[in-house]
């Protein structure tokens, strides 16, 4: 396998992650956008210290990738849940008090 | 330098964490019903002092790179520690007397530990030299944002300012973490020094990799085009949190762009980025705050605006540039927690200078501020304040933002960025229109009834007068700040 | 009333700071303080549409000084020395980089020049002028004509002229036009105006032209002329203003056309207006003719075409100067204003001094020039090729 693969899929989940995050209007499929767009640079980091001689940092970073992205999750659904508490949606048009 | 050698160098960081950790325990164990927020408070304010004399005690020493070079601690580093320490203490004396926070009594011990893990986030942003660091302290800085800006549970636009972030906030960590990616693929290694080792020519991959790595800084600081949360996180959020975060976590994304754009050398002509940036970031948000009615929403504008005029400094990319960001930075700590004070106070006060709840025509609204001059003694010293903060926000003498946009100015100067310094006066004059509607408000407007506005607590009038005294006091006498600025750049 | 004093004081402060500065820091930081007692004393005691003029007033005026603001952020670091220092700056050889560059010199040149025009204020950049009076209490009314609208011109004599020689020579005819311009359209928009106040409001812009006209001749006769045209400026529209006031105290308006015969109701008052109306159009012997005749005894000899024009501005002067006369003081009488109290002893003490000025200038000007004649003359040296 050529590193380029690997490259290329982390591209394409990057981007699907940031259109998702760009047109969905619900909460948890932005979650899930932001989700995809984590996981690529993890991909990419992995692909890239494996290619570059086992390198630690990017086996290092992408752990570290892993933990912070649950962490995120975590605060992100309380904030949702707080959300879904008091509006009873959670599609972030909905979602508004604060004036534009 | 080897971890446990670097300890004795991380103490201000450690304190840190034992304080965050000691009040989240103190929040579990103890029973002390409406007195554990003061206790906490106190706490808090002991271990930041703490940490802050350790942050001083280590401000001569070189520049020696902790834990093998993750993290760096040079003055520049210790200069920002202060201001985000300052910033703290200031807003804990905010927060302690906040109505908004009072509704949540309850959990305030948790509400300064986070306040404080902030703090510790941003310390270690501030001296991160490496991208696995700044990724985790960019995080870790977010997260306790995030839960300090939803933190008055019964308001419902706390929540949702909350989720706007989160989700911003998210979205622009993703970017960066994908730009780092690209970083660490091109050059082998995670330590920002080594975008000198790139050849200078402006590659495409490592020109994108630069511009991602950028957006995650840019959305800290709020500058165009991560802006987007800014203004309704801001509005939604506890006062003393929007005061807080109009200040320090801006500060400690400078502090790490600074760091990571500086040592990127020329190849890439970051300064004229920056200075595109920085011109539409003051555009922006001055000619946003125009129309606006709330007073924290245009707070809110006029900080983005405000991170422009900092961009200008950094986008001359000279010393002299980072000199004069440095000092903008303790003048508009000053003038900016000033104004967002007065905001709070006469939010809190009761009965509302204005009927009804807290959004729209509500108590932070300028309805709330008509003829506020002109609400007995209590009334006109607000307006005042408020005025001086105001006016030193624009940047007219004698106040210290004047001294402050006088040495950005220069710096643009110096750096022969011509049209950059027309923007910045341009934006400037506008920024004067929205500045003195408010203070038009105040006292050329006549009050719609009789109501004085009271000082919930004595300290925070004291708090009030310090802020007011130090705008003017550097305003006319400077030298001594800009002594010490020279000093972190020397 | 409480603020209104404290304001008053900070206002002087800006003020003698401004005039006296001989550092460009120490002088734009003063030229700012002035700014916001101004904006307040306008905006609180002021008419009805203060809040608007108020704050034209403030936002043209920092239009101007921030512009000043780059130029001076210019010259510490194109200077030797990285001074701010007015006096060094004169001497031409401290001027390093692209300080002595001509465009980069013209465009410092034209900051600064736009910053003082904004103050006299010169032709387009006017419009502040009327609202700001018309809207300000009679007593901020006299400072904003008697002193503030001199910080301008003094701002052109202090900077644009000794430290951009060059520049100035080469630019003089655009002095010279808009001084013109000033004068002859000053003049037509008071004779148009009905509202007494706003009508000295443009006399005011027409008299100022006077002032670039002269100061764009580089004769000794111009400059003093011009210089000498600043000080009775202030003491005649200073005049007018208070005089407008007295009236407004009384009637609560100011259009000019509800008036008449306010002669027989008030001679002594009519007598104190004439003083004032005849040094406002230059009669011989007050001093309002000394420093207009300098002025175009100057500017002739090197603008003859442009002085003949503004000539006619004089003409102008006097007949708006006349016809507001007699539509306020002779004619018919008003019966509604038939019982009006006659000028008191502590608006008499105000005009005296003022009047008192007036005459002795107008038959010994010598006491004025001899003062400034020395400066004057070592500043039009520097333009004798």
């Amino acid at each position: 396998m050529q590193l380029e693969y690997y490259l290329i899929i982390g591209l394409i989940l990057f981007l699907l992650g940031l259109y998702t995050c760009l047109t969905r209007v619900n909460a948890i499929g932005m979650l899930m956008g932001i989700e995809l767009m984590l996981n690529a640079a993890g991909l990419n980091f992995v692909a890239f210290s494996h290619f570059n001689g086992n390198h630690i940092d990017g086996h290092i970073m992408a752990i570290f990738i892993i933990v912070l992205a649950a962490a995120e999750a975590v605060v992100a659904l309380a904030v949702l849940l707080a959300i879904y508490k008091r509006f009873k949606v959670i599609d972030t048009d909905k979602v508004v008090t604060l004036k534009e | 330098m080897p971890n446990l050698a670097s300890m004795s160098f991380f103490i201000p960081e450690l304190i840190l964490s034992a304080v965050a950790l000691i009040l989240f325990i103190f929040a579990l164990v103890s029973d002390k019903a409406g007195k554990k927020g003061e206790y906490a408070s106190v706490i808090a304010i002991a271990g930041l002092l703490a940490s802050a004399v350790f942050v001083l005690k280590n401000f001569n020493i070189g520049s020696p790179p902790l834990f093998w070079g993750l993290l760096v601690l040079d003055k520049p580093a210790a200069f920002f520690k202060e201001i985000f320490i300052i910033t703290a203490l200031i807003v804990i004396i905010f927060s302690q007397r906040s109505n908004e926070l009072r509704a949540g009594a309850n959990d305030s011990a948790e509400y300064y530990s986070l306040l404080v893990g902030s703090v510790l986030g941003m310390n270690l942003l501030a001296s991160a030299n490496n991208l696995l660091m700044i990724y985790l302290a960019l995080e870790f800085v977010s997260l306790m944002s995030f839960i300090l800006v939803g933190f008055a549970r019964g308001s419902s636009r706390s929540s949702e300012a909350a989720l706007k972030y989160v989700l911003y906030g998210a979205v622009a960590s993703g970017v960066f973490l994908y730009g780092a990616s690209l970083y660490y693929g091109l050059t082998g290694t995670l330590d920002i020094k080594s975008f000198l080792t790139i050849s200078p020519s402006p590659h495409l991959t490592i020109s994108l990799a630069g511009l991602f790595i950028l957006a995650g800084f840019l959305y800290k600081i709020a500058a165009v085009p991560m802006h987007a949360w800014c203004p309704d996180a801001y509005e939604g959020a506890p006062t003393p949190i929007t005061a807080f975060l109009s200040v320090a976590p801006k500060a400690a994304g400078f502090a790490v762009l600074m760091r990571v754009f500086s040592a990127a050398g020329d190849g890439f002509n970051w300064p004229l980025i920056i200075a595109v940036i920085s011109a539409a970031t003051m555009t922006f948000g001055n000619l946003a705050a125009i129309p606006q009615t709330n007073v924290k929403r245009l707070l809110a504008y006029s900080s983005i605006a405000h991170a422009g005029y900092l961009l200008m400094g950094v986008a001359s990319g000279t010393p002299r540039g980072a000199e004069a960001v440095y000092f903008y930075f303790a003048a508009y700590l000053v003038m900016n927690l000033g104004a967002f004070l007065v905001v709070q106070i006469i939010a809190n006060t009761s009965p509302p200078l204005m009927g009804g709840d807290i959004g729209e025509g509500g108590r932070e609204s300028l309805a709330a501020y008509k003829g506020l001059g002109r609400r007995g003694a209590s009334g006109a010293i607000l307006g005042i304040t408020m005025t001086i903060f105001l006016l030193s926000l624009t940047g007219i003498p004698p106040f210290v933002g004047f001294i402050g946009k006088f040495y950005i100015f220069a710096a643009v100067m110096d750096a022969k960025l011509y049209w950059l310094a027309f923007i910045g006066i341009a934006n400037s004059v506008v920024s004067l229109y929205y500045y003195m509607r408010i203070v038009k408000t105040i006292f050329f407007d006549e009050p719609a009834d009789a109501v004085q506005p009271a000082f919930s607590s004595r300290r925070l009038a004291a708090i009030l007068g310090v802020l007011s005294f130090a705008t003017i006091f550097i305003g006319l006498y400077w030298q001594w700040l800009s002594n010490i600025v020279a000093a972190v750049i020397a | 009333m409480k603020g209104y004093f404290p304001l008053f004081l900070l206002l002087q402060t800006g003020m003698t700071g401004v005039f006296v500065a001989l550092d460009f820091f120490l002088f734009y930081f003063f030229w700012e303080v002035m700014l916001l007692p101004m904006y307040f004393l306008i905006g609180i005691w002021g008419g009805p549409r203060r809040e608007y003029a108020a704050i034209k007033f403030f936002l043209y005026t920092l239009v101007g000084s921030v512009m000043m603001l780059l130029v001076m952020i210019a010259f510490y670091f194109y200077s030797e020395g990285n001074t701010f220092n007015i006096l060094t700056l004169m001497d031409q050889s401290v001027h390093i980089g692209p300080m002595t560059a001509h465009n980069f010199r013209l465009l410092c040149w034209l900051g600064l020049m736009i910053a003082f025009a904004i103050k006299v204020p010169v032709f387009p950049f006017h419009t502040w002028l009327p609202d700001a009076h018309v809207e300000a209490p009679t007593a901020i009314s006299v400072i904003l004509a008697g002193i503030l609208l001199k910080m301008g011109t003094y701002g052109m004599i202090r900077f644009c002229y000794p430290i951009f020689p060059d520049i100035t020579f080469e630019f003089a005819k655009w002095i010279a036009v808009f001084g013109m311009i000033n004068i002859v359209y000053g003049a037509l928009c008071a004779m148009a105006q009905k509202d007494f106040k706003r009508l000295i409001a443009y006399s005011s812009i027409s008299h100022m032209g006077f002032c670039l006209l002269g100061m764009a001749s580089f004769t000794n006769e111009g400059m003093n002329g011009a210089v000498l045209q600043m000080f009775n400026h202030g003491t005649i529209t200073a005049q007018l203003f208070l005089i407008v006031g007295i009236i407004y105290d009384r009637v609560h308006h100011r259009d000019l056309e509800g008036f008449g015969g306010l002669a027989h109701i008030m001679p002594r008052y009519a007598v104190w207006t004439a003083i004032a109306f005849f040094a406002a159009l230059g009669l011989p012997g007050l001093s309002g003719f000394i420093s207009e005749a300098l002025v175009f005894l100057g500017a002739f000899k090197m603008w003859p075409w442009y002085t003949a024009v503004s000539v006619s501005g004089v003409v102008l002067t006097a007949a708006y100067v006349l016809w507001t006369y007699q539509r306020v003081f002779l004619g018919k009488i008003n019966e509604k204003y038939k019982n009006l109290p006659e000028i008191s002893w502590r608006e008499t003490v105000t005009l005296a001094p003022l009047a008192l000025i007036v005459v002795i200038l107008g038959v010994y000007p010598k006491a004025m020039l001899d003062i400034m004649n020395a400066t004057l003359v070592g500043i039009n040296q520097l333009f004798v090729k």
